[in-house]
């Protein structure tokens, strides 16, 4: 049994609630009196996923264009991005598709992805159509969740996908997980445009 | 290594610890279940047999036979002890997806779980199972041959396992994932991570030389994942201390286990040790004494702790407190118990003769009811308790230091010579003339304190030492190693570091960007800098404490130092943040980064910019993942964000710089990153060819300019390929990293696609290089647009 530990990248305009979902998918951890960070940039949780521990390492990113610049400091090595849009604005969509092409080219190649429209407790202000989204992240084979980090919907559901489909220790042995290569596609869809 | 291989992930940013795993063997359940036919023959075995075998065995060896029909492992046949002829027999069941004992409700998805589980508490059982001795000393090496083994053999000691060291190594091999404990029914996990972090020496103890019996009853609590959810599956008070001989209480009540503080059998040990100070063992100041309880409610509540630092000023070693095991998180204890409450604990450290006073409280029990005024001196003992287990860890770290002092100064040792060259050889380092940059310098400076490190480790007394301190995870013992290797090797050189990585900034413009850039900025509030509208600032108070910490930062010479001052830092700024704001408002990087910029535009640039290079390039790789390495790496955005902050600077290209700047440090990060971990195979400083290095990689690197072309090439594996053979270095590294660290192999990959860009000095000079900067950017735009 190992714990391992998993960076994750948090990813999207500033205001989308990329803080609020870690805040919540934290909040619960199973010993909230154990080692709490000392702020919600940074935190961390562990679950249990098959025989290992994960280990999550929350890296949360401003998402003001003008620290833009800053974030491959972030998402280089990290095993996972979460990119966070709100169901309720375009735009922040629009950014998050730059951000997945920012992390086809200059990410780590086997970075699991996950899209988050935040918000979705706000379907009445609703801009972005869920189907719209979801048939943007099957393209990609992104894991693709609506959330709602004010009422805790599908918050721990992301999280999980994302230890799914983290790729198991060759040397441990046991079933390979539906690992995504982000990396490879990246190559396909740049060699089309060099 | 091979072992070690296993935990450390291929994968990006993924890293498994073993928490105990460094000294290279199985962990107990994977010798467990690499010897499984020995314990669960496959050939029909039956009961007589079985009986036969097992008949004067001691307490707690068992084996466990398969059913003769379904071939499924139906039962658990444990010795009752070599004087009782008796074999005691438990039904196993196997659901299909778990196996439990009958008579228990806990599940295990698999059989060696089930036994580990049982060989550490006995639940059900009458005694714990007993795991021979000798599978602790089972390696990777001889792993083979556990499979080879019979029954027979497994009940007594395979000679060719037989090893002088295996009646020692029974603790070192325990992984440390849980605690699980119990008071009064309640059932009380210990989060493994709190373990990681603060290590659990202030829980238990390790008796080096204790006898057998004694290390068993006391290895304590710690399975290799018995809690997993699968193997855990209800939550029942258990309790991992149980003396083998115990006799099985009444097993129908969810208490079934008695609780280490509700012994009600003094005849029970509970695996108590307790160490006695050494004044009261002259002769013998590692003895420890073993009770039968925690409790001595006759003792002074609150003056014990102070006794008890006062009579052992230099505490050896952590106790193993039973306190922890009581009332703390959980329910008041039921007052009619006839069981004593576990009013005192803590105070019964420093008594020596607690059997007896255990005994006379017995007729009075209900006086110990716990109340308020108690409750309150429970907190305070515990404060102290926990002050006394860390003056404990400080003890052991002091032990440490001073040992490697002495080695370090030890004429004619390795150490002490390796140490010299590496102080002589920085001292001579420096800005060249020619203009070497600066991090390369640094990062054979790293590569050097890691080859110290494993210089260190060769030492059999330094193993000794850090073997006694066996409640600390591998990361611990190591950043405990490396800040003594920064004491010794690191204090001469550091104002030469500061000076050098001064000269290299000033050369380099950094200083005067962030100067100029610093005019621009200074006048802005933290909304024009990005924050949002509530968000607070440090007030003046604040402010000038967060300078003198940067000033005491940039005196450590420590980067583990520097980090945990940074993080003091970066906390008091949350807190000024949401000084003003409604609880419950979360501020994450959106807001912290201005504030933080806020707060460097108000502080010392240069020195903030030394210090935040001293740390990303001498800090141990494997620390950057986690918070020290968030905050760091803030801090070296935010002072970026300053330095290049160009008003009406196309924000894709700052990018690209930044991504440049990132990457040229990750790569180099990178290279040296397998070093830091214990490699099998020592390194010793390779100044020379270093230097030889660097100096081919910087002819290597004028010569691949023109190669820049090419850097866009969408392949990451080609361009990596490139680079390999454009860098004699990068190759080098890239080939060790293969050999010892897979992760670190794919790190470089993960590295590739950008790191063609090449180091910080070269790309800044070189003008085809910026320009090809913006070729990329151009390209870059186009395909942004055809998204």
């Amino acid at each position: 049994m190992a714990l391992r530990e998993l960076k994750v990248c948090l990813l999207g305009d500033t205001g989308v609630g990329k803080s609020s979902i870690v805040c919540r998918f934290v909040e619960d951890s199973f010993d909230p009196n154990i080692n709490p960070t000392i702020g919600a940039s940074f935190m961390t949780k562990t679950v249990q996923y098959q025989n290992d521990l994960h280990k999550f390492l929350i890296w949360d990113t401003a998402g003001q264009e003008r620290f833009r610049a800053l974030a491959p400091m972030y998402y280089r090595g990290s095993a996972a991005a979460i990119i966070v849009y709100d169901i309720t604005k375009e735009e922040s969509f629009q950014t998050l598709k730059n951000w997945v092409k920012e992390l086809r080219q200059h990410g780590p190649p086997d970075i699991v992805v996950a899209i988050a429209g935040n918000k979705c407790d706000l379907s009445d202000a609703r801009e972005v159509p869920e189907k719209d989204a979801k048939d943007y992240a099957d393209s990609i084979h992104a894991i693709f969740v609506e959330t709602s980090a004010k009422n805790a919907i599908n918050i721990n559901e992301a999280f999980t996908e994302i230890s799914k489909r983290i790729p198991v220790i060759d040397a441990e042995g046991g079933p390979s997980g539906k690992s995504f290569k982000l990396g490879r596609q990246a190559t396909e869809s740049r060699r089309t445009c060099c | 290594m091979l072992a070690s291989r296993a935990f450390h992930s291929s994968v990006n940013g993924t890293t498994a610890i073993p928490w105990r795993s460094s000294r290279r063997r199985l962990s107990l359940l994977e010798q467990l279940r690499a010897c499984q036919e020995a314990w669960c023959p496959r050939t029909p075995w039956d009961r007589e047999e079985v009986q036969a075998v097992l008949r004067g065995t001691p307490a707690g060896s068992f084996l466990v036979l398969r059913d003769s029909v379904t071939s499924q492992p139906s039962l658990l046949c444990v010795s009752a002890g070599e004087q009782n002829e008796e074999v005691l027999h438990y039904d196993l069941k196997y659901t299909g997806t778990v196996f439990q004992l009958s008579e228990s409700r806990l599940s295990f998805s698999d059989l060696p779980q089930l036994v580990l589980f049982y060989s550490l508490t006995r639940d059900v059982l009458s005694v714990c199972l007993t795991i021979p001795c000798w599978i602790y000393s089972v390696t990777e090496m001889n792993k083979n041959r556990l499979s080879q083994l019979e029954p027979k053999t497994w009940l007594s000691t395979p000679p060719e396992l037989q090893t002088e060291e295996m009646t020692n190594k029974e603790l070192s091999n325990v992984m440390c994932s849980i605690q699980l404990t119990s008071t009064n029914g309640a059932l009380c996990i210990i989060n493994p991570l709190y373990l990681r972090e603060h290590g659990d020496d202030w829980l238990t103890h390790r008796t080096t030389a204790a006898q057998s019996s004694t290390s068993r009853r006391d290895r304590r609590l710690s399975t290799t994942r018995a809690w997993t959810g699968s193997g855990l599956q209800n939550k029942r008070a258990v309790s991992l201390e149980q003396e083998p001989s115990a006799v099985s209480e009444d097993v129908s009540g969810l208490v079934r286990a008695r609780s280490a503080d509700s012994a009600s059998n003094p005849t029970t040990p509970t695996g108590v040790v307790l160490r006695r100070s050494s004044k009261d063992f002259p002769n013998s100041p590692f003895q420890r004494l073993t009770t039968g309880s925690l409790s001595t409610p006759s003792t002074p509540v609150s003056i014990i702790p102070e006794v008890h630092r006062h009579s052992s000023p230099l505490p050896q070693s952590p106790h193993r407190v039973s306190w922890i095991e009581d009332g703390f998180w959980l329910p008041p204890p039921r007052p009619s118990s006839l069981l004593h409450p576990p009013s005192l604990e803590l105070d019964s450290l420093s008594i020596s003769s607690i059997e007896e006073e255990q005994e006379s409280q017995f007729p009075s029990p209900s006086s110990y009811h716990p109340s308020p005024h108690r409750l309150a001196n429970k907190v305070i003992n515990r404060l102290s308790a926990v002050g006394q287990a860390l003056g404990g860890l400080v003890s052991q770290k002091k032990r440490l230091t001073n040992r490697v002092l002495e080695l370090s100064e030890r004429k004619g040792g390795a150490f002490a010579e390796a140490v010299k060259g590496f102080v002589e050889m920085t001292l001579k380092g420096g800005p060249d003339p020619s203009g070497v940059t600066g991090p390369e310098f640094l990062q054979e400076v790293r590569s050097s304190l890691t080859s110290l490190r494993e210089i260190l480790l060769d030492y059999a007394e330094i193993q000794a030492i850090l073997d006694s301190i066996t409640d600390l995870n591998d990361l611990e013992i190591d950043s405990l190693v490396e800040l003594s290797v920064h004491k010794v090797a690191l204090k001469p050189v550091s104002a030469h570091l500061y000076n050098y990585i001064h000269t290299s900034r000033t050369n380099d413009g950094s200083f005067e960007r962030l100067q100029s850039n610093f005019l621009v900025l200074e006048k802005k509030e933290v909304q024009d800098l990005g924050g949002s509208a509530g968000v607070g600032v440090p007030d003046s108070v604040i402010l000038e404490r967060i300078k003198q910490r940067w000033s005491s930062m940039h005196e450590a010479y420590s980067p583990n130092k520097k980090i945990q001052i940074l993080l003091k830092v970066c906390k008091s700024i949350y807190h000024s943040m949401s000084a003003n704001t409604s609880s419950g408002t979360v501020f994450g990087a959106d807001d912290f980064l201005p504030c933080l910029t806020w707060v460097l535009l108000r502080s010392n640039l240069v020195a903030l910019q030394v210090d935040t290079d001293y740390m990303m390039e001498l800090l141990d790789p494997t620390q950057l993942q986690g918070e020290g390495g968030y905050y760091l790496t803030t801090l070296y955005a935010s002072l970026y964000y300053i330095s290049s902050f160009r008003p009406r600077l196309a924000a894709r290209q700052l990018s690209m710089e930044a991504q440049k700047s990132i990457n040229q440090w990750h790569r180099r990060r990178t290279l040296y990153c397998n070093q830091s971990r214990r490699s099998k195979h020592r390194r010793t400083i390779r100044r020379q060819s270093c230097h030889d290095q660097s100096k081919q990689d910087s002819d290597a690197e004028t010569g691949c300019k023109n190669g820049s072309v090419e850097e866009h090439n969408p392949d990451s594996t080609d361009v990596s390929e490139q680079q390999t053979g454009r860098s004699s270095e990068t190759a080098q590294a890239q080939s060790e990293n293969a050999q010892s660290e897979p992760e670190d192999e794919d790190e470089s990959h993960t590295a590739a696609p950008t790191s063609d860009w090449q180091p910080a000095a070269q790309q800044e000079v070189a003008a085809d290089n910026q320009e090809d900067g913006q070729t990329v950017c151009v390209a870059e735009e186009e395909q942004q647009s055809a998204f």
